[in-house]
């Protein structure tokens, strides 16, 4: 037996109005129809009305007749979308974007480091609206089908992870029809048969489901009704690094002042990994010099860290090689980055320090104090603790190397 | 050439030759086995131009020649030869050897001669001579935990140093270490130190027994190291570098020293083992007086296993892979191993109880709690 996973099914509320809403303050809490012709998104005051998606405008603007019809502005949406995105990636090891405005996020393994799937779905709510201004409901279950019902169910602007032993009486309590896949056509189908509901479908045998539906249909009611669904979260595109930068203004910026910088960096590089649950054996430093031209030095470790002494340890000693130049030409930027990456929740193996960089008496517990702190982070906030050469410097940090990796934490 | 020769001497030869000779290199001679016959008698010989090996093989000399034949094919036949004795003869005109055995005859393409190298020759006045059975068991202790891999060359070695009357022998593979200092029963005359490939520590594990011979010759030179056992002669280009400084990374202090029954610890560990596959790790996990034994393999299933164990203060649990824990109790000498530790995140120690001059440190799994 397999140990059950942990699924969220992430989708944005009437997304395109969302959007119209959120950029025209006009428009917030009046019923938007985005599209003329076609209706191709309604906002919940529209959909209050009757007005769906799909719909015809004629017959949208019958049912609706106060509602403002915007034309779509796809460049808006393509950029939520994205913003939305990186926020599931920082959240989760395996997001799989299956349309604009939807996602499945496997958080299977999350829950041992302290963050439950509500937990995470809580956080990717508030995420969310906070840094791309738009709501978000969130369906967590033990799979792919289950968490889209889940999510259906929280709608608008809610939150349903369902706890295991929950799962299967709300699965049967729902009618045939809030099944992904199950359309009118199929509704009408199972009606001829009495059924209405999941437990009516589970009330049956599955000789009996494919005696009636034919070997394809009827096997996969039978396996809705009872949960079975294997199908596997998979990111097509994989996060590939992560990274934060920090611009320094013109200066001329002391090595104290660099490495400080440093310090921060490594410890935020660091948090949205653990948070991600993942860790990288490439740590990559860029400096911006004082004429704008950039550097980066690169060192590959023999094991995966998210560890934030280890990450600056590294970056240290890779500007430590650079010293000379950098005080020639002045520094306005530092970056860290750390790439080729790994699942952080695999057991690993560690190894004898061989190349003489560590003694066996400096083995430490690297987790220790990294953990500590992003526990304090988590509960109250980024800005609750901060390093001892961090109090006082600017915060004018930003992502790197990738704008579209921006992760929801930082600053 | 001609010569008449047994076949379960060949095969026994051609076993260890084919393990040296390489198909893998661009010189197709190289997988070959040379078969020099002269008046002196006859020799085998193999190289992968790292390694090479001289063997004396027990013949009658007909015809002196040298041919190269391929050594996997030549080993194949020769274990299926249908009599006691092989004769082989090469046939000028058609380019091949004639192998005969009993009422089974093959003609064996040879393979171009002027291709294989000429291999050391023992030059006999620098070598060093070391107890053969010592210098095998010494080994034995240590070789499973140098690299199986050749991305780092020098983990993938053994270092071998003798001097005065200690033969030393370290290998790690940076997940486990291995170290073996055996007291000779005389002191040496001279004294050597090589980084030598674990191949060839375990050919020499081979070699040894099955000449029969009492002591064996080390003689390094400036880029390779001779091994002269009876009459063969194993030979090997040193790597380049020097061997980790690993001394430091013996932790001197340990939280918690246990001493265990070897067999029960070894047979509980080989249990549980069953069910750490695809690399999951073995949990290993303390608390007052009862030690317990954890696997679990996602989608095959879980085992676990307690024994008491004198142990004391606080409770915690420690991850290992579980072969490199087996090869480590499997090279413990004695009924109870003393087994050193102190947290989950850093090297536990085996040792015998009493001392043996032997220690094995291994690296943890750090598991998710």
């Amino acid at each position: 037996m397999s140990s059950p996973r942990a699924i969220l099914h992430a989708d944005l509320d009437a997304f395109y109005a969302s959007v119209e809403q959120r950029d025209d303050p006009a428009l917030a809490g009046r019923p938007v129809i985005v599209g003329g012709g076609v209706v191709l998104a309604a906002s919940y005051e529209a959909r209050a009305a009757g007005v769906r998606g799909g719909m015809g405008g004629a017959r949208a603007y019958r049912l609706c007749p106060d509602a403002i019809v915007v034309p779509p502005r796809w460049s808006a949406y393509v950029e939520a979308s994205r913003a939305v995105r990186a926020v599931f990636e920082a959240a989760a090891p395996e997001v799989e974007p299956v349309s604009i405005d939807e996602a499945f996020l496997d958080v299977t393994g999350l829950d041992r480091l302290g963050r439950s799937p509500s937990a995470i779905g809580r956080a990717l709510r508030l995420d969310v609206r906070r840094e791309v201004g738009l709501p978000l409901s969130v369906g967590g279950a033990s799979t792919r089908m289950l968490a889209k019902i889940a999510c259906g169910a929280g709608k608008p602007d809610g939150l349903l992870a369902l706890a295991p032993d929950d799962e299967l009486p709300f699965l049967r309590a729902r009618p045939v029809g809030a099944v992904p896949g199950i359309g009118p056509a199929t509704v009408e189908r199972l009606d001829a048969h009495g059924i209405r509901t999941v437990a009516d479908i589970a009330a049956w045998s599955e000789e009996v489901l494919v005696a009636w539906f034919g070997g394809h249909g009827g096997r996969r009611l039978h396996a809705v009704a009872h949960n079975l669904d294997r199908t596997p979260v998979r990111s097509g595109r994989r996060r590939r690094s992560f990274g934060a930068q920090a611009a320094m203004g013109r200066g001329p910026h002391g090595s104290a002042a660099i490495d400080a910088r440093l310090v921060g960096l490594a410890d935020r590089v660091t948090r949205r990994m653990r948070t991600a649950g993942r860790a990288g054996r490439t740590i990559t430093v860029r400096v911006r010099l004082g004429d704008y031209t950039a550097i980066t030095r690169a060192r590959t470790l023999p094991l995966r860290t998210a560890e934030s002494a280890v990450v600056l340890a590294v970056a240290r000693a890779l500007l430590a090689e650079e010293r000379a130049l950098l005080r020639r030409r002045g520094v306005t930027l530092v970056g860290i980055a750390v790439s080729a990456l790994e699942a952080d929740d695999a057991p690993l193996q560690l190894a004898l320090p061989l190349d003489g960089e560590e003694a066996a008496g400096t083995v430490r517990d690297p987790r220790a104090v990294d953990t500590a702190v992003d526990a304090v982070l988590e509960r109250f906030g980024s800005g609750s603790v901060t390093r001892g050469v961090l109090v006082g410097s600017p915060g004018s940090e930003g992502s790197w190397p990738d704008p579209d990796e921006r992760g929801p934490d930082r600053g | 050439m001609k010569l008449h020769t047994a076949a379960q001497d060949l095969l026994g030869h051609l076993q260890s030759l084919s393990r040296i000779a390489s198909g893998r290199l661009a010189n197709p001679t190289l997988s070959g086995v040379q078969i020099a016959a002269t008046g002196d008698g006859i020799e085998l010989r193999a190289t992968d131009l790292q390694v090479g090996l001289r063997i004396k093989l027990e013949g009658d000399v007909e015809r002196p020649g040298t041919v190269v034949l391929p050594a996997r094919l030549l080993l194949d036949i020769t274990r299926q030869a249908p009599g006691p004795r092989v004769t082989l003869e090469l046939r000028t005109e058609e380019q091949d050897v004639e192998v005969t055995a009993g009422s089974a005859v093959f003609h064996l393409r040879t393979l171009r001669g002027e291709d294989f190298p000429p291999l050391p020759e023992p030059s006999g006045a620098a070598g060093v001579d070391v107890s053969a059975a010592a210098f095998v068991a010494t080994t034995a202790k240590v070789v499973r935990s140098a690299a199986k891999d050749d991305t780092r060359p020098l983990l993938a070695c053994v270092l071998v140093r003798a001097e005065g009357e200690v033969l030393t022998m370290v290998a790690t593979d940076s997940y486990r270490l291995s170290e073996k200092k055996t007291t000779l029963e005389s002191p040496l005359e001279g004294s050597f130190e090589a980084n030598v490939p674990a191949r060839v520590m375990q050919e020499l594990e081979r070699l040894v027994p099955a000449s029969g011979a009492e002591s064996l010759t080390v003689a390094r030179g400036e880029n390779q190291v001779l091994f002269t056992v009876g009459e063969h002669v194993l030979s090997s280009r040193l790597v380049d570098g020097t061997f980790p400084q690993y001394r430091s990374l013996i932790p001197e202090t340990f939280d918690h020293e246990l001493r265990v029954s070897t067999s029960e610890l070894r047979e509980v560990v080989s249990r549980v083992s069953l069910l750490a596959q695809k690399a999951a790790a073995l949990s290993l996990a303390f608390s007052e007086g009862e030690l317990v034994v954890s696997a679990q393999t996602q989608d095959v299933g879980e085992a676990r296993e307690a024994l008491p164990v004198p142990f004391h203060g606080e409770a915690f649990a420690i991850g290992f892979n579980p072969e490199y824990l087996r090869d480590g109790l499997d090279t413990i000498d004695g009924d109870e191993v003393l087994l050193r530790l102190t947290s989950p995140i850093r090297p536990g120690l085996l040792q015998t109880t009493d001392d043996q001059g032997f220690l094995y440190l291994i690296m943890p799994i750090r598991l998710n709690s």
